[in-house]
Order: structure tokens, then sequence, then C-alpha cells
């Protein structure tokens, strides 16, 4: 099954932020809970921890591109 | 551009060996950032070093204090005699007799209006320290020069002592050069003239007693122009700093002053001085927890480890105004035990005999190599007696006869006069002759001070505007362009290649604003012009209370920890009052401080650091000293009342402060950096709303490079003929859009954005009203006593002739900021400004009301609204 990361909504008026950096490839395994992107608002530095355990299937949103509210940054394909 | 990296120490789980510095304490220092536990799906990136472990504060146990010694001096004359020499000894006795003597000479002047044969009516303050000589002249024995004290209201006795010992172990050439470097060497001529000596030495006590008495006695030639009198008085240097009328105000003070000369190498500790009743005051358990912070050993660097090294001197006399310290008013039984809520060295506190020099120039001595090794701070309770009352009109009424006789078996003067007679060190008439001899000093001064041919009257008449030149020294600094040292090129951070990437301009080419991740903030704008100072002015510290890793609580410093050490960068704790008073003891010393207070309503926790302190010191020190600190506090919304209010009118009340309150990113920046640059106090407001603005106004948007823009002009943001809008803060959005709905309805707004609060040059103001002859000023102020009131009583004065009508003002209701659902019902909206504009200014066009202000002003009034 594919779960979306998604980027979180951080403050009512923030509509979008970047991502900094992706923590894990393409292919590598994932724990649910474990950080895989840090993302940067106006005003923050976050990380990103995956959904679900799995393996990082596809990454949707390079490093330092910008993203939307609620846009899918990556997949996790999970067993 | 050439930068100095630092490798950033790796924290250590002990104290290298043979490091004596904060070797002893926090010890369980990670070098590894911990795998916590994930309570959420994100969390904030805080790489923190110090790692909390449950376990460690699991297990049961009990707290164990460190003994505190109470009067455990127990040196022997002789071998004080060997230790010191007979001419010290009866120097410290000699000392001694000087501060009485002065004392009782304005003792006498206010009690009867003459001293000897001298009339003369002293009608200022005269807290004094009869019976409390011993701790001063202790004080002063154990310090050297470039050790600086500062004072409280009832100093002159510190001041004179610290003076005498100075002038002790200056060389007669150093003492020379002193003199003549004050006044522009006007002082030490009267002293030659006047009250000549021998010795340069002499010349040099004269000179000391002169200067101190006539700045007591408010005249042009004291030490502080007459600014300061006797509360305030001080000498930097003999390393006498400033006294001060606020009780237990020197301690946060004091603490800054230490922690430049720690960071700047200037050698020398900083002594606060206050009395036992000061132990009541929040501001002075501040000032000692901030001196007393674990950072100072656990995160910062090597070369900067170390306490700053600071002694907390209570001059403790068992009263506090009408009330008794130990088993009254206070909960402690000694006062030194309050240092053991400090931290777990308890401050190498002891209990001293106030009443013996000896004991008190020891317990100095050894805390002072405690200090200089960065194990500070330290405290002493020194306790000694208060003869006389808290001031001259102090009847006495709260003690007894028989309190007063008991004290007087152990005045230190006599009885240490009776010590060094019995030790074969002077003679009873030796020890006459030291007497009359300090009262022949004394009353040649006073006959120098009360003369006003010898002292002039500081002549306002002559020069009505005199003390208000004195408020501000106007100097700015050259741009900063030296090297400090970074841990990481600042173009290396992720903000600076994210910040590269934007936009300077916020609008795009078809006028759409550009989000605030497309195009440079005010946020970011701001940052700029910090991060371009503290890169190139080694002198200036930025700290508040999440300053570092969190970046500040809306993010203005997000990348700074990256770059600055611990020492220039820091988190301090959730103490306002010390935050600011740090900040002036670090400023006043020759540092540069830009401090942080979260939220303007905050401002209330550090009312006399910034009212009476930052403000005012300047003023005071009659031109001398100057304070360049900027105070950045956010003005707030969304979390009502406590969080939500404009101060700004607060603070621009207060003669002493500058203040800025800029609303585009260009303006930020330029005016920040002109804060960063001033010699003044600035306190520099920033709308939490305007954060993350992008510049719309400046064509080309913010400029990349530094730049400065000059506090104290308003800017005309868009021209027009029918009517003026000023605007301070955020207002000026609003006002924007309103004059765009006003625009339609054919009427020319000219919007004026005031930038600044104080100074503020009104030209533009009256230059615009020449055409529009009306104006209405917009704030998120309450109304009632707002700065918009103020420019507006000015306004109906300055431009008269011009206006077709009254200045309306139009501010926030005089209730509570509510909650965030009902801001909108608070602040002045667009149609608020656009109701304001068509009703009062144009009320032909008979336009109905749009928005909900339609209250009477006069009921309101009259009920308190």
């Amino acid at each position: 099954m594919d779960v979306p990361i998604v980027m979180p909504q951080l403050g009512n008026e923030i509509e979008e932020a970047q991502v900094d950096e992706w923590l894990k490839a393409v292919g590598d395994e994932v724990g649910v809970g474990e950080p895989v992107l840090t993302i940067t608002t106006p005003k923050l530095t976050m990380e990103i921890e995956a959904p679900a355990s799995g393996r990082l299937k596809e990454i949707k949103v390079a490093a330092e591109e910008l993203a939307a509210v609620d846009a899918v940054l990556g997949v996790i394909e999970t067993e | 551009m050439k930068c100095v990296l630092l490798a950033h120490s790796p924290l250590v789980e002990a104290a290298p060996s043979g490091l004596n510095i904060c070797s002893h304490k926090y010890t369980k220092v990670r070098s590894e950032a911990p795998v916590l536990p994930r309570l959420a799906t994100f969390r904030q990136a805080m790489p923190k070093a110090l790692h909390i472990d449950p376990a460690d504060y699991a297990k049961p146990g009990a707290l164990a204090f460190p003994a505190v010694p109470v009067r455990t001096y127990a040196r022997s004359l002789s071998e004080e005699r060997k230790r010191r020499g007979d001419r010290t000894l009866r120097d410290v006795l000699r000392q001694m007799m000087v501060v009485r003597e002065f004392e009782s000479m304005l003792g006498a002047f206010k009690a009867k209006g003459a001293y000897q044969d001298i009339a003369y009516s002293y009608k200022g303050p005269a807290h004094l320290s009869i019976g409390q000589e011993a701790a001063a002249v202790g004080q002063a024995l154990a310090l050297q020069p470039g050790d600086h004290i500062f004072g409280s209201h009832r100093s002159h006795g510190e001041f004179i002592a610290k003076g005498l010992a100075a002038i002790s172990r200056l060389a007669p050439d150093e003492l020379t050069r002193i003199m003549a470097a004050h006044q522009g060497g006007a002082l030490l001529r009267t002293v030659e003239k006047n009250l000549p000596s021998n010795s340069t030495e002499g010349l040099a006590e004269n000179f000391l007693l002169l200067g101190l008495l006539a700045e007591i006695f408010m005249r042009a030639n004291g030490f502080n122009a007459g600014m300061g009198g006797s509360m305030h008085a001080f000498f930097p240097p003999f390393g006498v700093y400033p006294n001060n009328a606020i009780v237990g105000a020197s301690a946060g003070i004091a603490t800054g002053a230490a922690l430049w000369k720690k960071l700047s190498g200037d050698g020398g500790i900083a002594v606060a001085n206050s009395g036992d009743g000061s132990t009541g005051c929040g501001p002075v358990w501040e000032a000692m927890n901030f001196a007393a912070m674990a950072q100072f050993c656990t995160l910062w660097d090597d070369g900067k480890k170390g306490a700053p090294p600071i002694l907390f001197f209570f001059n403790n006399n068992f009263y506090a105004m009408g009330g008794q310290t130990i088993g009254e008013t206070m909960g402690w039984d000694r006062l030194s035990r309050i240092a053991a809520a400090a931290n777990p060295e308890a401050m190498h506190a002891e209990t001293v005999d106030g009443g013996d020099p000896l004991a008190v120039a020891d317990a100095v001595e050894r805390k002072r190599e405690i200090l200089l090794r960065g194990d500070g701070p330290a405290l002493l309770d020194v306790e000694c007696y208060r003869s006389g009352g808290h001031s001259t009109t102090d009847a006495n009424v709260y003690r007894s006869k028989e309190e007063l006789a008991a004290w007087q078996a152990h005045d230190p003067i006599a009885t240490f006069r009776a010590k060094l007679v019995e030790a074969g060190i002077l003679t009873i008439s030796d020890a006459e002759a030291m007497q009359e001899a300090a009262r022949a000093q004394i009353r040649a001064v006073t006959a120098a001070a009360v003369d006003p041919s010898i002292s002039p009257i500081v002549d306002i008449r002559a020069q009505p505007t005199l003390i208000g030149r004195l408020m501000f020294s106007n100097e700015q600094i050259a741009p900063p362009a030296g090297e400090a040292a970074l841990l990481k090129a600042p173009e290396e951070t992720a903000r600076a290649r994210q910040d590269a990437k934007k936009s300077r301009f916020g609008l795009t080419p078809e006028g759409e604003k550009l989000s605030p991740m497309r195009a440079i903030t005010l946020r970011d704008a701001l940052f700029e012009a910090i991060l371009h100072h503290m890169r190139h002015d080694e002198r200036l510290i930025a700290y508040g209370e999440e300053c570092r890793e969190w970046g500040g609580a809306f993010g203005v410093y997000r990348g700074l920890a990256e770059i600055m050490p611990y020492h220039r960068l820091f988190n301090s704790p959730i103490s306002e009052a010390a935050i600011v008073a740090t900040a002036v003891g670090y400023a006043l010393e020759g540092g540069r401080a830009l401090i942080e207070l979260m939220y303007g309503d905050f401002i209330g926790r550090a009312g006399d650091e910034i009212f009476n302190q930052m403000a005012k010191w300047r003023a005071m020190s009659g031109g001398a000293l100057k304070l360049p600190i900027v105070l950045r506090c956010s003005v707030g919304s969304k979390y009502g009342a406590q969080h939500s209010q404009d101060w700004s009118a607060l603070v621009a009340h207060i003669p002493g402060l500058k203040v800025a309150y800029p609303a585009t990113p260009y303006d930020a920046k330029g005016l920040l950096a002109s804060a960063l640059s001033s010699e003044d106090p600035v306190v520099f407001f920033e709308s939490q709303r305007l954060y993350d603005v992008v510049e719309q106004f400046k064509p080309g948007g913010v400029p990349a490079d530094y730049y400065r823009l000059p506090l104290g002009e308003p800017d005309v943001k868009r021209q027009g003929t029918d009517l003026t809008i000023l605007t301070i803060g955020p207002s000026l959005y609003p006002a924007l859009a309103a004059a765009d709905a006003l625009a339609a309805q054919s009427i020319s707004v000219e919007l004026i954005d005031a930038r600044s609060l104080v100074p503020f040059n009104y030209e533009p103001v009256l230059n615009s009203l020449r055409k529009t002859g009306r104006i209405l000023l917009v704030s998120e102020a309450s109304e009632r006593g707002g700065f918009a009131m103020t420019l507006a009583a000015n306004i109906a004065r300055f431009a008269f002739a011009s206006l077709k009508a009254p200045p309306r003002v139009l501010g926030a209701p005089n209730w509570i900021v509510p909650g965030a659902e009902m801001e909108t019902t608070y602040f002045p909206q667009i149609e608020d400004i656009v109701d304001a504009a068509m009703l009062e200014f144009f009320p032909e066009r008979k336009a109905e009301r749009r928005g909900i202000r339609n209250w009477n002003d006069l009921e309101l009034a009259r009920a308190g609204l």
C-alpha cells in the first residue's frame, strides 16, 4: 500500500514551505516515526517523520523546492 | 568574505584535568544528540547538547547544601601587620574616618543647616552610611583600580573608599592623567587653586572628595556635571561605576558589567553593592540567577568558559526602610542562606563581620580569586549596622534606644582604633590628629563645594535646554567592518541559501503579492541587518529567552545559532529585568547589546530596567556614558489581553529612549541597522502580524547590501491631496487598502508611515498638511494616552494654520485586546479607517458607516473607556 508523506499545516497563515533536505533516499527502509526530511517555513525548520514503516518509494518534491500545504512530498510503500 | 571559523568544542563528560574553571559542576554533558522518543509526527529541529534523562531524575534522595561560613575570619592583627603593613592599617582607619566625617557633614547640613562654621541649605537626599564604614573600606582594600563597583542610594562611603583605595594604588603620573582628562581638566584646576596639596595623592583625594560633594550638591563641576546627585554619582577612572537610587538595581547592571569584563578580557571583577532589603527585590534574584547560569560552564566555548566575575556584596544593616529583614520582612535568618538557591556552590557565600574592615577585606580578596578563575558568582553577607536613619527624615521610631546603644559598642571606627592603639600601631594622639586631619580635609572640601564661585550652580536659566542636550549622544558607529570569530560562514547556512533565492521585491510585475517563501520578508530584512552587525562587530552580543536554537519565537534569528558561538548569542532565563539590566551594564562598560523581550506586553517585567536604567544613565552621567542597546519587542496578536497590546506610548513617554516601529521590510532593515549603530538606547517594536510581509513600496525591493535609514524620519508611502493618513506600525496596511477605497470615492489620500516615534521629524507631516489640510492618525494602541494622541496634539499646534479640521486619532478602544476571533472588532480595520475619513472629514458626502464603531466617545470617556 502507498502512504503519502504530506506537507503539514504549520500555522494558520502558512500556505507553502520549502523542502530542505531528504534524510532518506528512494529505496531506503524507513520506520514509522523516523525523520524522513526537513522542511522550512518562514519561521522554523522542522523534521517530517514517516507516517508508516516501509520503503521510500518516491520523492515528489526535491530538496530546496517549495510545496504547498497538503502537497504530497513523497510516498512510502508498506509491505 | 573572510571569516574565522571556530572549531565548535565538543562537550565533554568531564572537564579536562588541570582546568579549574567549571571543573566541579555539570559533568553530565553529552557530546552527542540523544535519541528521543518521538511525540509527534514532526518536531522542530532543535539539536541540544544537554540531554535530560528521566532516569537521572527518577532516583529518590535528598539535596545537600554546602555549609555557609558565618564570621569565620580569625586572622590575628600581628598576621595582618605582616601581610599589609602598619601604614596600610593606619590608612584603613583614616579612610573610615574620612567616610564618617563626610557623611556627618551631610547629616549636619540636613539636620541643622550648618557643618562646623559653614552654613548651607542642602535640599537633596542624604542616605547616610554612618556605622557601615568598615564594610566600604574593607571592600575597597581588597579591590584593584580596574575592579568596578556599582552602588545603591547609600553608597557615598563605598564611593569614597574605592576612590581612596584607587588613589593609593595608582602611580602619580596616572593620577595626574586621570584628573587632567576629566572635564578638560577644569575640576583639577579648581582643586589645584582652592584645595592644594603638596602631593599628587593628596591632590587626588581632594579631587575625589570635591568631585563627589559637588555632584551631591548638583553643581556643574560635580563628577557627573550635577546631573546625578547623591544617589547616582560615579567616577569610572577610579572604578566607581553608577550608584543607583532604585533598590537592588545595581545587581543586574553589575552582572552585565561582569559579562563585559569576561568577554572583553578587560580584567577585574564587578561588585554589586546593595543592602539586605534588596533581597526582597525580584530583579536581584534574577541577576543572581543570570550570573549563575550553568551554560557559562556547560555550553560556552573553551576560551570563553566560566562565569562572569560578579560579587554580590550585601551591606546587611538589618533594616529595609521601616522593616526588619530578619524576623519580619524576610524568611531568611542569615542573609547568606539565599545563595543556596542559586547554584550547587551556594555562590561561595559567607556571612562576614561588617564591623571589621580586615574581615571584610579578607573575604573580598578570597571571593575575588574565585571570580577571576571563572568560578563565580559570589555572595557576601556583610553584617553592619546603620547608626543613623534610612534618610535624614527618618525619626528612627522602628528601633529602640537600647538596640542603638548596644551597637554603639560595635562601632567599627572606635573598635578598629582601639585595636591599633592597643597593638602600638598608633598612639591615641596620632589617632586624634588623624581624626582632626579628616575633619579639616572635609571642611576645606565642603567650603569649596558650597561656594558657587568655586562650584558653580548648573545654570539652566541661561541654557534652558541644557539637560535636553544630554539625553542623547546622537552618535553612530562607523559601519562595522571587523571579522568576528564565527562557527560557520553565514553563506553556508540553509537560511542563506533559501533567502538568496528569494525576490528582493514582494510584488510580481502584475502587482501580485509573493509568498513569504518567495520574497524577502520583514523577518528576513531584520535578520540581514542583525547578521551584518553580529559578524562584523565582536562587541555586539544578542540574547533573549529563545534566541539560540529556536531562532527567536518568530524566527528572526533562525540560522544564527549555526553561525554565532554561544558567547555572542545565547538563551537567557525568563528574566526580563535581568535581560535589560545586564544589557545596561554590558553597554555602559563598552559593549553593545541586542536584547529581546518576546512580547511588548512583557515590558512591565522590566519596567525599572527600561524606564529608569536604560533610559536615564546617559543624562544622569552628564553625557559621559553611552548606552548602545537595542531592545527588540514584538507586538503581539491573537493571544489576547496580555500578549497583544501595543505599549509603544509607554516607552516613548520616558525621556531618553529612541523608539522605532517599522512596517515594511525595507524600513525594518535600514532602521535596525541604524539602531544597532546608535550609541543611544533604542526600543525597536516589531508587529507579529508583519513578520511575513514582503516589500511592496520600495522599487527594486530590499537592497541585499547593508544600508541605514535615519531614525526619526516619517516616510510618505503614497502621495495625495485631500487627506493625510499618518500610521504607526501595522496600521499602514489597512490604511493603504482604505486609501484605495477612498480613491474610488474621489478622495485622494497621502499616506505617511511614522516609522519612528522618538525622535520624530514633523516636517514631512506638516508639508503634507499644507496640501491636504486634514489628518487622520491610525495606530493599534489604545487611544487614551497613545502616541498618536501626542502626535495629534502637536500637529494641531504646529499646523494650525493649515488645518481644515481638527486632527483625528483612530486607535484601539480603551479596553482589553480580545482573543483572536474578536480582534477585528478591536484593531482599526479598513472599514473603520474609511468610516473615520468619510464621516469626520467629508460629512457632506453623507456616507453610511461600514464598521462597528458607532459608539459615542464622550460617553465612553465618562465611563472610563
